[in-house]
């Protein structure tokens, strides 16, 4: 899948065997976007003209030259990834530092507008009736529950937007949430909008 | 500059199908035109009403916005008795004009992107193959290129290898003489004519001058129009936009040696209208 | 023998969705190739008396002229699965469940369909309207598909694929020829690999074969 990160474009895969990686959106050769190719074991090819890639982001395999062994000098630039709780985090300066939040992932999506006004709308934005308490550091409860955001900044005016809440809540109650996030996303875009 | 040594050359900028449906208004190296009237007779104007030469040729009218344009390229396939002349249709691309052409003089894609019917997966391998500038006629010409196809044209009947040459006549336009299953001493002639609206985005006119006596017309128009819509998702997903011209950006092979060539022909001639250079 | 014979036109989203249901299902079938684009042919008198609307793909079969893709997605499940678990027309929940998803897809024809026309083949439609009405409904499908996806549950309707599926896919998975992407809508990601994954899947331009399913004597 394709990701903006620090305003990078960035391809996330995951090999056959767990392995993710997190590698600039660009193959070496034609400059084709890796997040259009294809994983094939624990490589990832680009779909332009097939060039395979190792978890190391190292060519391993042209198919226009079956028999070569590519040079070192074709790879993917990579970048530092981490797994933590369900949640993949992507650094484009330094160590990814993921942390397990001890929330369950509900749903990530793009709002049309910048990280302040989302977490002024995710503060504003009414649940069951109930108006959130803002906890700090991107945290919420609203009508017993505990929602998180966390914001990742796509171009001038855009948010990536990826929600979490308690684990092992039942369906129903997933599902108001996931609600409670367009009613949100909304409020944001009609306060960007103006 | 690149500009001034782009509006030198000729461009097509509209074909019968689309004068039909009246006044035609487009876009050329970043100018707006015009161009209406009939296909016979046509004229090109700007938002100023200036007139601009203009010519009749391969299904398309052509026209050149610059002082002192450079001769348009000749195709005598284009005048064979007994060829059916396919105009496939304009389509739009956010690519440069530059990528659009390199894109068609590539086959190491064709297993990947036209799977099934240009190339298939195991046979990707790229046999080496002649590419050269031909400075007599100052183009860029590939021969002795061979792919296993499993349908390699509407009138194939299945998997041929095919034999191909490619040649470039001017820098946004390209030309494919492909091995012709009905006449093999013939060549089916594939060309793509781009049309740069600005550096990073283009109008392709595919244009074909086939012998084919079995398929019916709109069969041809779609195959072509299949192909070339497959690799419209690949052009508009190439980063810089802008054509690289300097080797170090982007990594080619030996199966790359007509892209080579073609880079290196766009550099020498000081055609860098839609391309990277180290100092832009 | 052929089931019956479709008046096609191979960039049409609409005439894929009959490409995609008969290939699914194992139908064979003749195509008339219509010259939509650059030829208009679909609004030539020949082609106005088949269909008065002056669209694509037409399905004809013996004296039976259907019009509309969601008509045909339902006469191919009705006629040609005996399973009958593509179109559960008859079940009181699921029929009119399907219903809705059919309905919707004529609205994604009119938006992401559109706002594809005018980016490829610079179709006179407003480029902005077509745009704001592929996201809204790109929007709506993600926010059902997530509700799946919560429940458990991969496909629009029920536990199976069934016509709302593919009558719903082409034009969602084709929005990036718009300059639409789907990074935005993971639900509609992981929902696409899926339709992409049935067996006897085939592709049209704009939509790439599962490479890495492919069985390839590669290393």
């Amino acid at each position: 899948m394709r990701a903006g990160v620090g305003g990078k474009d960035v391809v996330v895969w995951r090999a056959e065997n767990g392995e993710i990686a997190a590698w600039d959106n660009r193959c070496p050769h034609r400059g084709m976007a890796l997040s259009h190719g294809f994983v094939r074991g624990n490589t990832l090819a680009c779909l332009y003209h097939g060039w395979h890639y190792g978890s190391s982001g190292r060519c391993s395999y042209i198919p226009a030259h079956p028999e070569l062994d590519p040079p070192a000098t074709i790879h993917a630039r990579q970048y530092s990834i981490s797994e933590q709780g369900g949640v993949i985090w992507v650094s484009v300066d330094d160590d990814a530092e993921g942390t397990d939040l001890g929330l369950a992932p509900l749903r990530s999506f793009i709002v049309e507008a910048g990280e302040d006004v989302v977490i002024a709308a995710c503060a504003s934005t009414p649940l069951d009736g109930a108006v959130p308490v803002v906890l700090g550091n991107s945290r919420f409860q609203v009508a017993g529950d505990t929602l998180m955001a966390l914001c990742n900044p796509i171009g001038r005016a855009g948010t990536q937007v990826t929600i979490l809440t308690a684990p092992n809540l039942p369906v129903a109650r997933r599902l108001t949430h996931s609600r409670w996030c367009e009613a949100m996303r909304r409020t944001a875009e009609q306060e960007a909008g103006k | 500059m690149s500009l001034e040594y782009a509006k030198n050359d000729w461009y097509a900028v509209a074909d019968g199908a689309v004068l039909e449906r009246g006044p035609y208004k487009t876009q050329l190296l970043g100018t707006e035109l015009t161009v209406s009237g009939p296909i016979d007779n046509p004229t090109v104007t700007d938002a100023n009403g200036k007139r601009y030469p203009l010519q009749h040729r391969y299904s398309h009218v052509w026209t050149a916005i610059g002082d002192s344009p450079r001769p348009l390229f000749d195709i005598p396939e284009g005048d064979e008795p007994g060829r059916v002349l396919v105009p496939v249709g304009v389509v739009r691309v956010k690519c440069s004009p530059l990528r659009a052409v390199e894109n068609f003089l590539d086959i190491a894609h064709f297993p990947f992107v036209h799977t099934d019917i240009l190339g298939a997966e195991p046979h990707t391998e790229v046999v080496p193959y002649k590419a050269e500038i031909r400075d007599d006629l100052e183009e860029v010409w590939a021969t002795q290129v061979k792919f296993f196809q499993p349908q390699a044209s509407k009138s194939a009947g299945g998997g041929i290898i095919t034999e191909y040459e490619y040649r470039v006549p001017a820098p946004t336009a390209a030309v494919l003489y492909k091995t012709c299953p009905p006449k093999p001493e013939f060549k089916d002639v594939i060309a793509i004519f781009v049309q740069p609206r600005s550096e990073e985005e283009c109008d392709v006119w595919p244009w074909m001058a086939l012998y084919d006596e079995t398929s019916t017309y709109p069969e041809l128009v779609q195959f072509q129009q299949e192909i070339f819509l497959q690799d419209r998702s690949i052009l508009e997903n190439q980063r810089p936009i802008k054509l690289p011209l300097d080797p170090k950006l982007e990594i080619p092979t030996r199966a790359d040696m007509t892209s080579i060539a073609y880079r290196r022909w766009l550099k020498r001639r000081g055609a860098t209208y839609g391309a990277l250079t180290a100092d832009a | 023998m052929t089931a019956f014979t479709l008046y096609n036109y191979v960039l049409s989203g609409n005439c894929y969705k009959v490409r995609l249901m008969a290939s699914l299902l194992g139908v064979d079938y003749k195509i008339r190739a219509v010259n939509f684009y650059p030829g208009f042919e679909h609004r030539s008198e020949d082609i106005l008396a088949l269909n008065p609307a002056g669209t694509l793909p037409i399905l004809m079969a013996g004296d039976l002229v259907l019009a509309d893709s969601a008509a045909m997605l339902a006469w191919l499940a009705l006629n040609h699965d005996a399973s009958g678990r593509w179109y559960p027309a008859a079940d009181p929940v699921l029929g009119p469940q399907v219903q809705h998803w059919l309905a919707f897809s004529g609205r994604l024809t009119n938006s992401a369909g559109l706002a594809r026309l005018e980016a490829i083949l610079n179709w006179p439609v407003d480029s902005e309207t077509v745009r704001k009405a592929a996201v809204k409904d790109l929007r709506e499908l993600e926010l059902m598909l997530t509700d799946r996806v919560l429940e458990g549950r991969t496909w629009l309707v029920g536990d199976q694929p069934t016509i709302a599926d593919i009558a719903c896919f082409p034009y969602v998975a084709l929005s990036p020829d718009a300059g639409l992407e789907h990074d935005g809508y993971p639900a509609i990601r992981n929902w696409l690999y899926a339709v992409r994954s049935l067996p006897s899947f085939v592709t049209m331009p704009g939509i790439h074969e599962l490479h890495e399913l492919r069985e390839t004597s590669d290393a």
